[in-house]
């Protein structure tokens, strides 16, 4: 029996197998046209160097970023959508926000590129009221089968219905839905009380003309690799990662695509999380550093964190889809330094990316970047990188920063590339902050894992900045999201709007939110039974969404795991004082405490990557990983001769003081003088103070 | 602050420096808007959150509401002339909203904490935000009233702690003197916790950097800042450019429009923004604080012009320094600079009218930098009603407006203008806690948008039912003022409001763009139809393409399409018909 973690990233498609020969690790190139090719070429190749046959492969985990890439280039389906009379333009409105405070020249996202055109959005007579969901004015069924006249004459097959107040009644959605797919049987049709069913109109209107627009790429893309992997002779069932870390079936990825927009950064945050498994480690703080930007999340108490959907923007777009909270800055090893007018010394967001990319690639990019930075202090070894695959040119990265910051600024070439790395390891360490300090965590519990290839550049220095406890760098850096894969569970979450008084809640009102948590779970119960999971192992997390009355955000907290009843609603109520204490510092013990969504997670736990530990090391390790040594600049200024260690002879245990560099396949440890690493069992590399 | 700090800082370090008080100034932000409770600081974000030091200057501030930005100085000023004790104590915190000590009006209230590092004090953390009731004359907004004292409660320089030690008195007057006590208090809560928030981490900084690096760092930012706006200036040539325009009446004395007049002096690197010419005071509220507002929106509009975030790939901090270049003279007993005790509440929409006036005045020197004109007015709406359980309910509005035609693109649609950016209130939220329902928010289709190479944007339609009986207060602009086309471009469109009800057939009563404590009854609508930006350019310019997706998407009628735009489409095949649009051009072209 195997399995198979397969990670799509812009350059590289990744795999991890695991079978009972151990674990293997590959990378081939990224078919960026159809990742699909890709996919199962790179399956075909790890297992032929696993030795083992493909049949043996049970199952399939998938991080793709098909969805999010139809976003970013804005080339997903035309999409029609049917919406209330009256409320054409909330798509157009948005929240009337402008992007930029201090500008007469911005861009509007979500009315320069919009989801649904003006001209496909067409207003239906119908109305629902609030607070009840009563029906005031009657669906007209002749404006639905017209709207869909003019999408067959358009050649429309996306259609996405959001009326408003669905939330309360969505009689009228499903109605739609019915009469769309009479009218043009091969439509892709979603439907806003499917895919969001919440209060907010934009933010529900926004998300399910998201899934509208990428739905039938997405879905086209998904099922066409199920049949390539059953055409190339894998049995083997293919799931596939979602934004929030779960693990979810082709059909319902590709019924419900919002839920994978984030599905690549996700596999990295999963990545890290069974990796502080391995380590013993609970807290940590996950820098992903890539070429143009680095993506930051916390990890607590072995838990990641979701962000509060009314936060999650995919492309200028709201969309309520549950994602992990993390951060993407522009900041990595391609981010351009430069000087600009008044003299300010700025590094990133903009970079050099992989072509040209750095100057030192030698492929016309002349301006500096913190790779060029780490290579003038002698940290990325020109002759060596990526093996030697891609020798680099110090004399360019020399020129770069010369002439572009060093002689500006009346300083030395090596005080330059200090400064560009202060500055970019300073941004990563402000927004490391911003998604834990600034949350109420204390760094100083928190272990900092620094992973993409880049990243263990840097953890030391990061975790100095934001005062984490120690730097954990995992097994393989370069290659940690394929593994997260491996490691996370099967996951459905539905959430439904119960906006209801805690304080004066009676029994009538409690067992109407009992009854809606009930829903739920059928719902996520067939969800489970449909993947072939026993009852067994199906999991039901419930967590009530609450704010105080007149609030505009609302925080999570635990339902009471019998559900809820009149004794227990001053434990939800306490609980969830106790967070918005954590959050912001203060709470409101007088105020009246609503309960506004409840969501239920439905999960099934599935096998871990289970590695076998290293074989214990010895001080002589060191001798044996000893390559060669160079002069080296750490970010004190001081100069080192410093050994570089081939990574792959450290055993179990084994500590190096540095300063040294560690070295293997796709990427690099700097380990600062003052600093000792600490092999582990399993293989990270603890970095704390000697 | 010491002003002897003059060490030059290493640039690397400056810029550590920068990116921690900013992000102070946006965790401060964060924090009041997620913790707030009425609906105007928590979902408009009508709020500002920075750093300050002794000298009033602006370390650094959150990207909030523009009208915020740059107003605390003012108040920081006020506060120092005003306060209790006349000295400050570590531990005290500070509410003022005095607009003739500094303010820039009276429901923006500030919440001051100053910073103390080894028992001296060196500066202040500080926020503003717009409270839904402080006790004016009418519920939320006033317009028509005779003086500041009808504004409702007046602070200067009040301590709700002293030392540390809360004043319970104040806070039960406070309680007992709003229509909205709870949110009031629960909301001046919510900026106390911003406020401590940011002298806890500033005090932070200074353990960890020194306290001279820091201030010596952000003095640095503030010249740097400065040096970024002259040097934009000094590019323009030097002169006077003018502009001028009125607004539609005080909300009073009917038909008696209120002259504008903008002069800009570019002189070097330096500009004056001179509004002599400008209306006398008016006899309501419809007044400026100079100070806290008219100030405050000549420096956003040179910020905006000039420094433009979107299209310039360096940002300047948001400090004291971007105010420097800029002097802004109005005289005494203007609109602009009222003498007390003249009311001065309602002054949003001349600050937003005078940035348009600005960008107007700028356009022969400028031509590539600035937009035709804008919506540059706002609507503001407060909406109330009293409870079955005998208490108010009171809700704030801002509705949106629209951006004029600009030199590579159209001018946005539906969408927060120049000073304002706030967010809007999700109806379903609104209906599921207020006694209203909205009938209709959407894109304005009883007028075009100002035609041009570049349309200006379209207005909004925003439709309110009042469920019970109540009262409405609305401030609006431009129901006679047409923003303006240029460079060829047309006009745009006037705005309007009207009330009408739901239940009945009468003709629903036109609204005058300024209306106070107006008595509604049980499904009474207000519509308010937010004005259209003007066309930038000649409309024969304009990509036929575009005039196609336009007339598809309902912005622009077939006619009009023919007629403006000398293009002719072939509806059925929603195609263009390119020879017979090149000819209707060439003969368009020649009769110009």
């Amino acid at each position: 029996m195997a399995r198979i973690g397969v990670d799509v990233g812009g350059t590289n498609t990744d795999l991890v197998l695991e079978c009972n020969k151990g674990t293997f690790f590959h990378k081939v190139p990224s078919t960026l046209k159809d990742q699909s090719i890709g996919v199962v070429e790179g399956i075909h190749q790890i297992c032929e160097i696993a030795g083992i046959d493909k049949e043996a492969i049970e199952v399939i985990n998938h991080g793709t970023t098909v969805a999010t890439n139809i976003t970013i280039e804005h080339n997903g389906a035309e999409v029609g959508m049917l919406t209330t009379k009256g409320f054409r333009d909330i798509l157009h409105i948005g929240r009337h926000k402008r992007p930029h405070n201090f500008s007469l020249h911005f861009e509007v996202p979500w009315q320069n590129r919009p989801l649904v055109k003006r001209r496909n959005r067409i207003a239906i007579t119908e109305r629902i009221l609030p607070p009840t969901g009563e029906i005031e004015t009657p669906l007209n069924e002749d404006e639905i089968r017209s709207a869909c006249a003019l999408f067959r004459k358009r050649g429309i097959k996306s259609v996405c219905i959001g009326f408003m107040f669905s939330f309360l009644n969505d009689a009228h959605e499903k109605r739609a839905r019915d009469i769309v797919l009479e009218e043009i049987p091969d439509a892709y049709v979603s439907v806003s009380s499917d895919v969001a069913n919440v209060i907010r109109e934009y933010e529900r209107f926004s998300t399910v003309a998201m899934n509208a627009f990428v739905g039938p790429r997405s879905a086209w893309y998904l099922r066409n690799l199920e049949q390539k992997v059953k055409d190339g002779g894998i049995p083997a069932k293919l799931r596939v990662i979602q934004s929030n870390g779960g693990i979810s079936t082709i059909d319902g990825c590709a019924r419900k695509p919002v839920s994978i927009l984030m599905s690549g950064p996700a596999g990295g945050v999963l990545g890290a999380l069974s990796e502080a498994r391995l380590a013993g480690t609970d807290n940590i703080l996950t820098v992903d550093i890539g070429g143009t930007s680095a993506d930051i999340s916390t990890i607590a108490a072995g838990e990641m964190r979701i962000k509060n959907p009314r936060d999650t923007l995919v492309s200028g777009h709201a969309v309520m889809a549950p994602m992990i909270d993390l951060e993407t800055i522009g900041a990595g090893g391609g981010s351009i330094a430069y000087l600009d007018e008044a003299g300010g010394f700025n590094v990133g967001p903009r970079s050099a990316g992989s072509e040209p990319g750095p100057a030192c690639y030698n492929r016309g990019g002349t301006e500096p970047t913190v790779t060029d930075a780490q290579v003038v202090l002698g940290r990325m070894d020109a002759d060596k990188f990526l093996g030697g695959d891609l020798p680099l040119d110090p004399e360019l990265s020399h020129k770069a920063i010369k002439e572009k910051i060093a002689d500006p600024l009346g300083v030395s070439v090596t005080e330059a590339a200090l400064g560009i790395i202060k500055i970019v390891n300073n941004n990563m360490a402000l927004t490391i902050r911003s998604n834990s300090v600034a949350r109420g965590y204390d760094p100083r519990e928190f272990s900092l894992m620094p992973f993409g290839g880049a990243g263990p550049f840097h953890g030391v220095a990061l975790a100095e900045l934001v005062s984490a406890k120690d730097v954990l760098v995992p097994i393989a850096p370069g290659i940690t999201a394929a593994m997260g894969l491996l490691g996370t569970d099967l996951q459905y979450e539905h959430t439904r709007s119960v906006i209801t008084s805690l304080f004066n809640a009676d029994q009538g009102a409690i067992d109407r939110v009992n009854a809606t948590v009930a829903e739920l779970k059928n719902v996520g119960k067939a969800d489970l039974e449909n993947d072939g999971i026993p009852e067994v192992q199906q999991n039901f997390d419930v967590i009530a969404e609450v704010r105080y009355h007149g609030q505009g955000f609302e925080l999570r907290v635990p339902m009471p795991k019998e559900g809820l009843a009149l004794e227990n609603v001053p434990d939800v109520i306490s609980a969830f004082h106790k967070q918005h204490k954590a959050d912001y510092g203060y709470s409101f013990d007088d105020s009246l405490v609503e309960l506004y969504n409840v969501r239920v997670i439905a999960s099934a736990s599935v096998r871990h990557l289970e590695l076998t530990p290293l074989s214990l090391g010895s001080q002589d390790d060191i001798k044996a990983a000893f390559m060669y040594e160079r002069e080296t600049i750490f970010d004190d200024g001081s100069v080192h001769m410093t050994p570089r260690l081939d990574r792959g002879k450290l055993g179990a245990g084994t500590r190096v003081e540095g300063p040294a560099i560690i070295i293997q396949h796709n990427s690099t440890t700097l380990l600062p003088p003052g600093y000792a690493a600490e092999v582990q069992d399993f293989g990270s590399l603890r970095l704390s103070k000697s | 602050m010491p002003k002897d700090i003059n060490k030059p800082i290493d640039p690397v370090t400056l810029q550590v420096i920068r990116g921690s008080i900013e992000t102070i100034a946006e965790e401060m932000a964060h924090v009041l808007f997620r913790m707030s409770f009425s609906s105007i600081i928590r979902e408009s974000e009508d709020l500002g959150a920075g750093l300050f030091d002794t000298d009033f200057n602006t370390l650094c501030e959150s990207e909030s509401t523009p009208m915020h930005i740059g107003s605390i100085p003012g108040y920081l000023q006020g506060i120092a002339d005003s306060l209790d004790d006349g000295e400050w104590y570590e531990g005290d915190v500070v509410v003022h909203n005095h607009p003739y000590l500094g303010s820039s009006h009276t429901p923006d209230l500030a919440i001051v904490i100053p910073i103390f590092h080894e028992g001296e004090l060196v500066g202040y953390a500080g926020n503003t935000a717009h409270h839904i009731d402080i006790g004016a004359a009418t519920p939320g907004l006033i317009i028509d009233v005779p003086d500041v004292y009808a504004e409702g409660m007046l602070f200067a320089g009040t301590k709700l702690y002293r030392k540390g030690e809360r004043n319970e008195t104040m806070w039960n007057f406070i309680r007992n003197n709003s229509r909205a006590a709870r949110q009031l208090v629960d909301d001046i809560e919510a900026q106390i916790a911003s406020a401590r928030l940011g002298v806890k981490r500033f005090k932070e900084l200074m353990e960890r950097y020194g306290k001279d690096l820091v201030f010596g760092a952000c003095n640095q930012l503030m010249d740097y800042s400065e040096k970024m706006l002259r040097q934009r200036i000094s590019d323009i040539p030097d002169g006077e450019y003018r502009a001028e325009g009125w607004l539609d009446d005080d909300g009073r004395n009917r038909g008696q429009t209120l002259p504008v007049k903008v002069c800009v002096r570019v002189v070097g690197d330096t500009i004056e923004v001179d509004l002599t010419g400008s209306a006398p005071q008016t006899p309501t509220a419809y007044n400026v604080p100079f100070e806290g507002s008219t100030k405050v929106a000549a420096f956003a509009a040179f910020r905006k012009l000039l420094l433009d975030t979107a299209t310039s790939d360096t940002r300047v901090p948001s400090n004291q320094g971007s105010f420097r270049p800029i002097k802004v003279t109005a005289p005494e007993g203007t609109i602009f600079n009222p003498i007390a005790p003249a009311s001065a509440e309602a002054r949003f929409t001349q600050c937003n009218f005078m940035i348009d006036l600005i960008l107007k005045a700028m356009a022969p020197v400028l031509p590539e930098d600035i937009i035709a004109g804008s919506s540059a007015s706002i609507s503001f709406a407060s909406y109330a009603g009293v409870r079955d359980d005998g208490e108010y309910w009171v809700f704030l509005e801002v509705n949106e407006g629209a951006y004029g035609g600009r030199p590579d693109s159209d001018g946005p649609d539906a969408i927060d203008n120049l000073m304002a950016n706030t967010r809007n209130n999700p109806l379903e939220d609104l209906a599921m806690h207020i006694p209203m329902i909205c009938e209709r928010y959407e894109l304005r289709d009883d007028v075009m948008p100002g035609a041009g190479k570049h349309r200006g944007g379209i207005g909004v339609v925003k439709s309110q039912r009042m469920l019970t009986d109540g009262i409405i207060t609305h401030e609006s602009e431009r129901h006679t003022n047409v923003p303006w086309g240029i460079f060829g471009g047309t006009e745009g469109a006037a705005g309007k409001c009207e009330i009408y009800n739901f239940s009945s057939t009468e003709p629903p009563r036109q609204m005058h763009s300024k209306f106070h404590g107006e008595d509604v009854r049980k499904d009474d609508v207000m519509a308010y139809y937010s004005p259209c930006g003007g066309g930038y350019g000649s409309p024969l310019e304009r990509t036929p393409e575009k005039v196609l997706d336009d007339v598809l998407d309902g912005f622009c009628t077939p006619q009009h399409a023919r007629d403006i735009y000398g293009v002719v489409l072939d509806l059925d095949a929603e195609t263009v018909d390119v020879a017979a649009t090149e000819a209707l051009r060439q003969t368009m072209d020649t009769l110009r």
